[in-house]
């Protein structure tokens, strides 16, 4: 539905990562962390290695988590655009894509957390991505 | 890091005041500081999530007309102060421990603190450590305790879902819809306030990393028995029980955000003595439709307790 779909580890030959968004408590709500958690088989991968997922544009994105001692992990998560090392990024087209992770996020997490609802917040702030 | 200069002309041109400056728990916090030097009965305006002083613009020359001196802080996080950008920075206890250190620096004394939304935990959470320098309260639009929750505060479409894990930093973050829309949202003349106050709330939140306090307060509204100021909330609730000097409760009508049966209706069981609630014209963000009104009712209010 989300067009999102979790990739192995691509070759980050020639590439760099593009900060996008940071997110300190993603076990605000416990069942975020949890589904991370799944997806990733965190509770194995540790902080070896990111996730990837495959965006609907097509694009890449690193998922980098975050331990703080004394918390579940992972404590945050960050997410960064992979891009050729030298090109700027597309904003708008990765604005785009993060709302599609939101929403393979949300559908992921699943329970009182639905992609209607998120999609009808986006509305409701009037995010072009939502539209 | 906004500066003064750096607003909007309108802005600044509804907003005259001197900027002050001052070093509290190693932030920067800006204030205003007006009316009579020296003088006594210091009224201080605490604004909440994603204001800044601005929304007091309003009510702060009916208090000065009045005689008060004023005092208006920027929480540490918005407005004009330092805005740190990790969220380990903010704590309520922090921003309670942050006012303590502006009114004990400037030695205020026989204070008004009135708090709006997290302007009230913070300033009664203040006035309850720092009794002797207190004379009044007054709470608009606010709460003082654990549970249960606001309706609002309780629903995912949209509050929860707004601040939710990631949905948070790219919403209130990326595109800063609270201070964007949020507000407009939450007052009645929606007209009146895009032309006149839009720009002064989404000018001092400019970048995401400056608007990382907005994601970051709706997290500690206690909605379980899990939170984590839960016990900060209790104590709050237990000294109001306790609470012996004026308080006047001050609420919007049309108020979405706090139900001003149940919170309003709270604050005074909680304070039998407390005057109001006088009800004005207001959603959340009453200020912005009754700034003059409410000025007066406070003035009014302190005209009656006569001289400290």
């Amino acid at each position: 539905m989300s067009g999102v779909q979790p990739i192995p580890a691509p070759s980050l030959e020639d590439t760099r990562l593009a900060f996008l968004l940071a997110e300190d408590r993603v076990g605000h709500y416990p069942e975020f962390r949890a589904f991370l958690t799944r997806v990733f088989d965190l509770d194995r991968v540790g902080l070896a290695a990111p996730g990837y997922l495959r965006a609907p544009s097509g694009g890449v994105y690193a998922l980098v988590f975050i331990g703080r001692s004394g918390e579940p992990f992972p404590a945050g998560v960050e997410i960064s655009a992979v891009l050729p090392a030298l090109e700027p990024l597309d904003e708008d087209a990765a604005d785009r894509d993060l709302w599609a992770i939101l929403r393979w996020l949300i559908e992921g997490v699943g329970g009182a957390w639905s992609v209607a609802d998120l999609d009808a917040t986006g509305r409701l702030y009037r995010i072009a991505a939502s539209a | 890091m906004t500066t003064l200069v750096e607003l909007p002309p309108s802005v600044r041109a509804a907003w005259p005041y001197e900027p002050r400056q001052a070093r509290v728990n190693g932030w920067r916090m800006h204030y205003v500081d007006v009316g009579p030097d020296g003088g006594g009965d210091p009224v201080v305006l605490l604004h909440g999530n994603p204001t800044w002083g601005f929304l007091w613009r309003e009510v702060i020359p009916p208090l000065l007309a009045a005689g008060h001196r004023v005092i208006v802080p920027d929480m540490i996080g918005f407005g004009l102060s330092e805005k740190p950008t990790r969220e380990q920075a903010h704590s309520l206890d922090g921003h309670i421990a942050n006012l303590a250190a502006l009114l004990r620096g400037l030695d205020i004394s026989n204070a008004t603190i009135v708090g709006h939304d997290w302007g009230g935990p913070t300033g009664l959470g203040f006035a309850l450590a720092n009794p002797e320098r207190v004379r009044a309260l007054v709470v608009m639009s606010s709460w003082g305790w654990a549970l249960p929750p606001s309706d609002f505060h309780t629903r995912v479409f949209p509050w929860r879902l707004m601040h939710a894990p990631l949905v948070g930093p790219y919403l209130l973050g990326r595109h800063n819809v609270l201070a964007g829309r949020g507000v407009y949202l939450s007052v009645v003349d929606r007209a009146r306030f895009r032309q006149r106050a839009q720009a002064a709330y989404e000018a001092v939140l400019p970048d995401p990393a400056t608007r990382l306090l907005t994601w970051t307060w709706p997290r500690w509204i206690p909605l379980d028995e899990g939170a984590r100021a839960l016990d900060r909330f209790n104590w709050i609730e237990q000294g109001l029980r306790a609470w012996k000097k004026p308080v006047q409760i001050i609420w919007g009508r049309e108020d979405d955000v706090f139900d001003r049966g149940k919170f309003a209706g709270r604050f005074k069981a909680l304070l039998p003595h407390a005057e109001g609630p006088h009800l004005v014209t207001g959603r959340h963000f009453l200020q912005e439709d009754s700034g003059p009104e409410i000025g007066a009712l406070i003035a009014d209010f302190l005209a009656r307790l006569g001289s400290a």
